[in-house]
């Protein structure tokens, strides 16, 4: 049986329906990210799970029992929260014991663990400053230690990083994932950020207005979307207008403006013969060629509105002969690319498996 | 900043003329009280002919002033008391709450501070005619708490704002109950917004006279009634003694804010 269930949860705010229909389970030890836009529910399943708020509906079983009766206070669960909340008046150490006096361990064995938590978050020789003295991210390394002290079973962490610059944000994302390789502890993790998700994660969760629409680990959201709303979300991607020909076995016939037609795309969400649909393709795996290709093969004839240096890759922007706005993006010494210039005529190549067809 | 006062050239002296006086206008009267409880003269002549601590002594000599200063300090205590916790627990309910209506409860709650004092003292009045509170000491400390709970309450509301629920929420998830977590970790953290609400309550009934006079009875007073009766009956010097010493209770006070404001912020 799996560690961690949650079961058709559901909170309504009076008409405003936070989570809809969440269902997820979650194995011993993994890293799980809740990714998803602000405002698709995923503070308040964290929320819901820590026992802050009540579920509407659904439930949630830990080790196979339900928690949703157990006050938050008995739940044994630890959580890193996204604003610093490291108890103003105490220090360091005093933050980390708290947990610990509480359950009223004794204090041998609390300044021990303090000891040995301060070392896990590398702050040895904190103990003494205030919160006040410290950075932000100092601050949060310090909550976590103290979330991890009583060896919480499950470890929630709702956008800890957000109010950190970027590189300070990177080099805790590189701490939080050795503290999970050493505590092995299961960590549920909150991010709006694609790249801090794809970093830190085992699995990703992309929420969308108060549903998972897909969950899977990086690699498999970024090949495999199972919606739009996916392949928008995580990774670059372009979209062009598409109309269904045929479909058969998750595969589509399709045709784009008068003359292009496409066989054999992976389709996603079913779609009729006949209707509108959309043709996902990521910018890295477009090849570009200078003039037009012959009728029939999966290229898109495009005109070059942009061109961006980015140092490893060179970022083309074109417009496509039926009015997208696409991105393509080449590796650096890329030979069509270092004689292009605004205006030029383009042909973009795919491989028509590795695009995606989502109907409209 | 939009007004430079070093950038005003002129206007600046102007400036330090307006504030210079409006201090006089405010301090003035406290520096003449002051003076003339130490003037030798027994009709309160200004300047003072001579010094003496005559009437300070006149003051601590004399039983019915001391009694009415224990009054004063007793009722000033036992409202401090309740104000902080009818207030902390007010408080609570008017940030962390959630239920209609609270707005509105938050704007009742302040209004005593609006409502002429005087109205309130006659209907406090009447109502304790009938269940006999007059002349009592709780009926001194329900008229002096209706006043002294709105400044608690902004007080400590106010610092319970400025603190971040998630702090406690962060306790309650390590472990403790919602009650623990509020005791250990939320109290010593808005403990500022505590002691301020205790030192306006106390200083609210302390200095208070209206709703006093109307609580008073021959046998219980507070010093601002006794001053206040012994004025109509002759002018001694006691009084600017006994007046002195009440505004030395509250400006020590009122420094001791200051002095601990400062020192949370450094
Ligand atoms: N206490 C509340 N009362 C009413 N509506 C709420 C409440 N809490 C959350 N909501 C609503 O529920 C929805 C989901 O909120 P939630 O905080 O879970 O989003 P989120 O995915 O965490 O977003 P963000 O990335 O901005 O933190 C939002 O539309 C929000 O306005
Ligand atoms: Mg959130």
């Amino acid at each position: 049986m799996s560690f961690l269930q949650i079961r058709a949860l559901r909170k309504d705010y009076g008409i405003v329906t936070a989570v809809r229909d969440v269902n997820l389970t979650v194995e011993r030890g993994e890293f799980m990210t809740f990714l998803g836009p602000s405002g698709s529910g995923k503070s308040t399943t964290l929320y819901i799970l820590a026992g802050f708020e009540n579920p509407t509906a659904g439930d949630i079983l830990l080790d196979g029992e339900s928690l949703i009766s157990t006050p938050s206070h008995k739940r044994n669960i630890g959580m890193v929260f996204q604003r610093y909340t490291l108890f103003p008046h105490l220090s360091v150490g005093e933050n980390i014991a708290f947990p610990l006096k509480v359950r009223r361990l004794p204090k041998a064995e609390i300044d021990a663990k303090v000891k040995k938590m301060l070392k896990l978050v590398r702050l040895e020789g904190f103990e003494d400053r205030k919160p006040a003295q410290m950075s932000g991210g100092q601050q949060q390394r310090v909550a976590l230690a103290r979330a991890l002290a009583y060896d919480p079973p499950v470890l929630l962490m709702d956008e800890p990083l957000s109010a950190l610059d970027k590189k300070l944000r990177e080099e805790i994302q590189h701490e939080i994932r050795r503290i999970h390789q050493e505590t092995e502890v299961t960590i549920l993790y909150v991010t709006h950020d694609q790249e801090e998700a794809l970093r830190l994660s085992d699995r990703i969760a992309v929420f969308s207005r108060g549903v998972i629409d897909q969950i899977g680990t990086g690699p498999e959201l970024y090949a495999n979307p199972a919606t739009r709303f996916v392949a928008e979300f995580v990774g670059d991607s372009d979209f062009v207008d598409c109309r269904i020909l045929s479909a058969q076995n998750g595969r589509a016939d399709i045709s784009i403006g008068s003359s292009l037609t496409i066989r054999g795309v992976p389709m996603h969400g079913g779609g009729a013969a006949g209707g509108m649909a959309a043709l996902m393709l990521r910018p890295e795996r477009l090849s570009l060629a200078r003039g037009s290709v012959g009728e029939g093969t999966a290229n898109l004839a495009a005109t070059v509105t942009d061109i961006a240096f980015l140092g490893s890759n060179i970022h083309v922007a074109a417009a496509a002969e039926t009015g997208e706005a696409l991105s393509v993006r080449l590796p650096f010494g890329h030979e069509a690319a270092s004689s292009l210039a605004r205006g030029d005529m383009v042909s973009l190549g795919f491989d028509p498996a590795s695009a995606h067809v989502f109907s409209a | 900043m939009l007004l430079n006062f070093d950038r005003l050239g002129g206007w600046k002296w102007i400036l330090l003329g307006i504030t210079g006086l409006t201090s006089a206008f405010l301090i003035l009267p406290i520096v003449f009280i002051a003076a003339l409880s130490f003037g030798s003269s027994q009709w309160l002549i200004f300047p003072p002919p001579g010094w003496t601590l005559k009437w300070y002594a006149m003051f601590f000599a004399d039983p019915r002033w001391l009694e009415a200063a224990g009054t004063s300090f007793y009722i000033a205590a036992i409202v401090t008391v309740l104000s902080v916790l009818i207030g902390l627990v007010a408080s609570f309910g008017l940030v962390h709450g959630r239920f209609i209506g609270k707005e509105g409860l938050r704007a009742l709650f302040l209004t005593p501070m609006i409502l002429p004092v005087v109205v309130l003292a006659v209907a406090l009045y009447a109502f304790f005619l009938r269940i006999g509170l007059n002349g009592t000491v709780t009926g001194f400390v329900i008229a002096h708490l209706v006043v002294a709970l709105p400044f608690s309450i902004l007080s400590i509301t106010n610092a319970l704002e400025g603190f971040d629920k998630s702090i406690e929420d962060a306790a309650v998830l390590c472990g403790a109950s919602p009650l623990e977590a509020k005791l250990r970790i939320t109290l010593p953290s808005i403990s500022h917004g505590l002691f301020s609400a205790a030192v306006f309550s106390f200083l609210t009934s302390w200095d208070e006279v209206v709703l006093a006079i109307f609580m008073a009875s021959p046998t219980l007073q507070t010093l601002p009634v006794k001053i206040w009766a012994t004025l109509r009956q002759d002018l001694t010097p006691v009084i600017a003694a006994a007046s002195t010493l009440l505004i030395v209770v509250t400006i020590a006070l009122m420094l001791l804010v200051a002095l601990l404001r400062k020192g949370l912020k450094s």
